[in-house]
């Protein structure tokens, strides 16, 4: 006998999307989350009169209702959408480099295209020739991969084979000259964590290719109206969700998932358990170290741990408008060499160097604060290491510290954005580290190099009965790790009809 | 590799390479086994255990529990945070956030000061019960009520009431112990001058400090005082402080005295982002917070119905949180700042009304998916909730 069929650790976007799975099927779920409130990195927490959002940025894969994206899908499948109130976002982003250029991009490919040829005359031509490019690439993607086209091969989808695996750096080399030009193209690597010089040109297109064709998104309620609403649909369909009790270990018999003991010590039975946690907590400290499968090691070996996250959340008594925010998202950097960029997300330091992104949610979504406020958020990735250095003793120093540093970069574009400050809460790595329960902090599971793709580690089961859902088992951000979470309700499900883990 | 898809791209060979190297010489995760809850526990720990080392009688109302750690380092803290105190008085679980009143340099204990309230059920068992030598489950320090270099100004003003003078008293011995550079205007209101906590103390880092200016205000003082009387009005903090503008205000104090300073601070055009309040516990009279329907009287008891990790059907007087009705009934739910603000008792309501105390914050989807901070929610009629 168990007491439930399905058992989720962690109610993170992986971990709602997949008791939502179930429990919408009639499969009786239990969702263990060790915070009072669902949504992982998918929530929002309150000081004074602002309610700050986490984590969401900019929502890809929705699409409109008329043309509808895979996310949209996906949650119209989970019954949400009458209880969420969607926003598409008008900017793809800003971006300054100092006094050398300040661009807005807008989810429009010909008005994109525009853009960029006005403000870049001289490669005028290439502009246009590398979005057909982007263009004909992807849709090449859409039919070979996510259509599953049997007759998939290197001679149909020449520009898939040869360009997936292949740097973004070095694609744009081939159609571009100045360094500004690719730097403006390329902001989103900061959405995958790599730069162009690590990141496959795969990843690349897709991420600019679904912002610009289905837009970015946002929603009223942000991030944690998503987390509340998909977990009101597990408990409608019959299934819980325990909060403020996490998963201490995995029951395994035999080779094969049995249940879990909380933290507080009881242990719950079932056959199936769908891990939201870490790949690595999953298997280095949910599972006794003797039950940990063989064929993991070599998976985990190869991998290594992503960026955190320096975040600086600022409640402002004014309106956009007053702050000289013109734009919802801005990428602001002072120069246009990432490689450099990218080795400052390995120290503690913020300065000069470092490429930073500003969201100013009121300028998506108007009553998002109160009247004549509100919000503004500034992130650069880190690398937790460096933080997990810092002595307890210096933390709060540090943590102001840098806080101060990346205003300062910020009142280069906006003068005087700190007087405006009613609000204020500093996020670090440690911060990520201790809501998240992820090592080093990290916000997107595994470094997303070629190697590390789902073509090379798709997500499986290594264990009978056990599933992993998140950024850990493929992409992060939303969209990919919503997505997850459905893919491992599927997996179960698939388990489960073929009596695979049947005690 | 198990994607029939790959062998056939170009660079495929090269990314083998790489998968085969790091394989060999990647990272073994099986090394950092519990290092994420080590460094959690060294910063942040939700739960800790404290010995009273020495319970220091401050005035005839108040003792200070000096707590050192039961074993291991106490986690540092901001002047001005709180910790949680968990305890069991008769059959009720239940906790109570106390200021810390030592400074973050005094690495070795944390002091709490406590003053006994009329009917204060933990405060009374702390003082009452509690000696030199037992153990207390507390929380990590939280609290969001403390100097925020970025933004703050080097002029503070902090007003405190009563027992409200705790967090302060932590960020004055942290200004004079490490000579910070800040100037402090204390505004410290007392209804009497016979039960000042700290009073001493407070006057004699006064006499020797430039920086840190001293104001008591007595409501009803003895004939020898010759000090402010009264209450502090907007015009006591404009003699004393001449300039208001580039100072940041910090309050805390009893309700009744945000109700009376913060109207007083914004008649003098103090902006609303310099001035920091600290969160004031449950109202004490809740039936007298604006917005209680006048319908539901003082007395009123309804049946709270409890569902999810236990069931159980409970009488609930419509002036006991919900939270405290839980807690009396033997069911523990998990809370830190029991003042409605760090949403950590927070609790879905199935059906009926509650009262929530204006200014409570509650995310906006937590309200549209009926979800109450059940230390700040009274029952207004029968409710049932989800636990």
């Amino acid at each position: 006998m168990t007491d439930f069929d399905v058992i989720v650790i962690g109610a993170g976007n992986g971990g709602l999307t997949a008791a939502a799975t179930l429990a919408r099927r009639g499969i009786n779920v239990l969702v263990l989350e060790r915070h009072n409130i669902p949504g992982g990195c998918g929530t929002s927490f309150c000081r004074g009169r602002f309610e700050f959002e986490v984590a969401l940025h900019q929502l890809s894969g929705m699409g409109s209702p008329e043309y509808p994206g895979p996310l949209r899908g996906l949650l119209t499948r989970l019954g949400v959408m009458d209880k969420l109130d969607f926003v598409p976002m008008t900017d793809l982003f800003r971006v300054t480099v100092a006094d050398a250029i300040d661009i807005t991009l807008r989810p429009d490919w010909e008005e994109t295209v525009a853009v960029l040829s006005n403000r870049f005359p001289r490669e005028k031509e290439a502009v246009q020739r590398f979005f057909d490019f982007l263009k004909a690439y992807f849709i090449e993607v859409i039919s070979a991969v996510y259509m599953r086209d049997p007759e998939r091969s290197r001679e149909k989808y020449p520009l898939f084979f040869t360009h997936a695996l292949r740097s973004t750096r070095e694609v744009l080399d081939e159609y571009f000259e100045d360094p500004l030009l690719k730097f403006v193209i390329t902001p989103y690597w900061a959405y995958m964590g790599l730069p162009p010089r690590h990141l496959s040109f795969n990843d690349f297109a897709a991420l600019l290719f679904s912002y610009i064709e289905f837009k970015p998104y946002y929603l009223k309620g942000g991030s944690q109206a998503m987390s509340n609403a998909i977990a009101d649909a597990i408990i409608t369909a019959g299934s819980s969700v325990r909060y403020n009790c996490g998963a201490k270990k995995i029951v395994v018999k035999n080779g094969a998932v049995r249940g879990v003991i909380t933290d507080e010590g009881d242990e719950i039975r079932a056959d199936y358990v769908i891990s939201n946690a870490s790949k690595i907590a999953t298997y280095m400290e949910l599972l006794d170290p003797e039950e940990v499968p063989e064929s993991v090691i070599p998976e985990l070996r190869q991998a290594s741990v992503s960026q955190s996250a320096f975040c600086v959340y600022m409640g402002l008594d004014c309106t956009p408008g007053e702050a000289g925010i013109p734009e919802a998202t801005h990428f602001l950097s002072q120069s246009t060499d990432v490689d450099v960029g990218y080795e400052k997300m390995k120290v503690v330091d913020i300065d000069d160097r470092d490429f930073l992104m500003m969201t100013c949610y009121d300028l998506i979504v108007p009553d998002f604060s109160p009247p004549g406020t509100c919000q503004v958020t500034l992130v650069t990735l880190k690398y937790g290491e460096s933080w997990l250095k810092v002595p307890p003793a210096r933390y709060a120093e540090m943590k102001f510290k840098m806080g101060d540093a990346m205003i300062s970069l910020a009142e280069k574009v906006y003068p005087g954005l700190r007087t405006h400050v009613e609000e204020m809460e500093i996020a670090t790595p440690i911060t990520h580290l201790r809501y998240l329960g992820h090592p080093r902090g990290a916000i997107y599971g595994f470094n997303h190099f070629r190697k590390d793709s789902t073509m090379f580690v798709p997500p499986r089961s290594h264990l009978k009965g056990l599933h992993g859902a998140g950024a850990w088992m493929g992409y992060p951000g939303f969209q990919p790790t919503l997505e997850s979470g459905a893919a491992a309700a599927r997996a179960v499900i698939k388990e489960m009809k073929g009596g695979r883990n049947a005690p | 590799m198990n994607d029939e898809l790959a062998p056939q791209m170009d660079c495929y060979e090269e990314v083998l390479k790489e998968i085969e190297l790091s394989r060999r010489f990647g990272s073994d995760y099986s090394l950092e086994r519990g290092e994420v809850a080590r460094y959690i526990n060294a910063l942040h720990p939700p739960r800790m255990t404290l010995r009273v080392r020495e319970i220091i009688q401050e005035t005839s109302s108040t003792a200070t529990f000096r707590l050192i750690p039961a074993d291991g380092q106490l986690p540092p803290f901001l002047a001005g945070q709180y910790v949680t105190l968990f305890l069991t008085i008769g059959k009720i679980r239940t906790a109570r956030p106390y200021s810390i009143s030592s400074p973050p340099n005094q690495t070795a204990w944390y002091d709490v000061t406590i003053r006994r309230v009329e009917e204060g059920l933990v405060s009374n068992h702390l003082l009452d019960t509690i000696q030199i030598g037992d153990l207390i489950e507390t929380s990590g320090p939280v609290g969001t009520f403390y100097y925020n270099p970025i933004i703050h100004r080097p002029v503070v003003a902090f007003i405190a009431g009563g027992s409200g003078i705790t967090p302060f008293m932590s960020m004055i011995r942290e200004i004079y112990d490490r000579g910070l550079d800040r100037r402090v205007f204390l505004f410290y209101g007392n209804r009497d001058s016979t039960d000042i906590i700290f009073g001493e103390e407070i006057e004699r880092i006064a006499a020797v400090s430039a920086n840190i200016h001293y104001v008591p205000v007595i409501e009803n003082p003895d004939e020898q005082y010759d000090g402010r009387r009264g209450f502090i009005t907007g015009s006591v903090v404009k003699e004393e402080m001449k300039t208001l503008h580039d100072a940041t205000f910090f309050i805390c104090g009893p309700q009744g005295m945000y109700d009376f300073c913060l109207p007083e601070l914004e008649a003098m055009g103090i902006p609303r982002r310099s001035v920091r309040r600290e969160m004031s516990g449950p109202p004490l009279q809740v039936w007298e917070q604006p917005g209680w329907p006048e319908e539901v009287k003082k007395d009123a008891v309804f049946s709270l119905s409890v569902g999810g990790v236990k069931t159980a059907t409970i009488r609930a007087p419509a002036t006991e949180s919900i939270l405290t009705t839980l807690e009396k009934n033997g069911i523990p739910v998990p809370s830190l700042c029991r003042s409605g603000e760090c949403s950590l008792c927070r609790l879905k309501l199935l059906s009926g009304t509650v009262f929530q105390p204006r200014g409570t914050p509650i995310r906006k989807s937590d309200r549209q998916f009926g979800y109450i901070h059940s230390c700040a929610a009274y029952p207004l009629e029968d409710c049932a909730v989800l636990i």
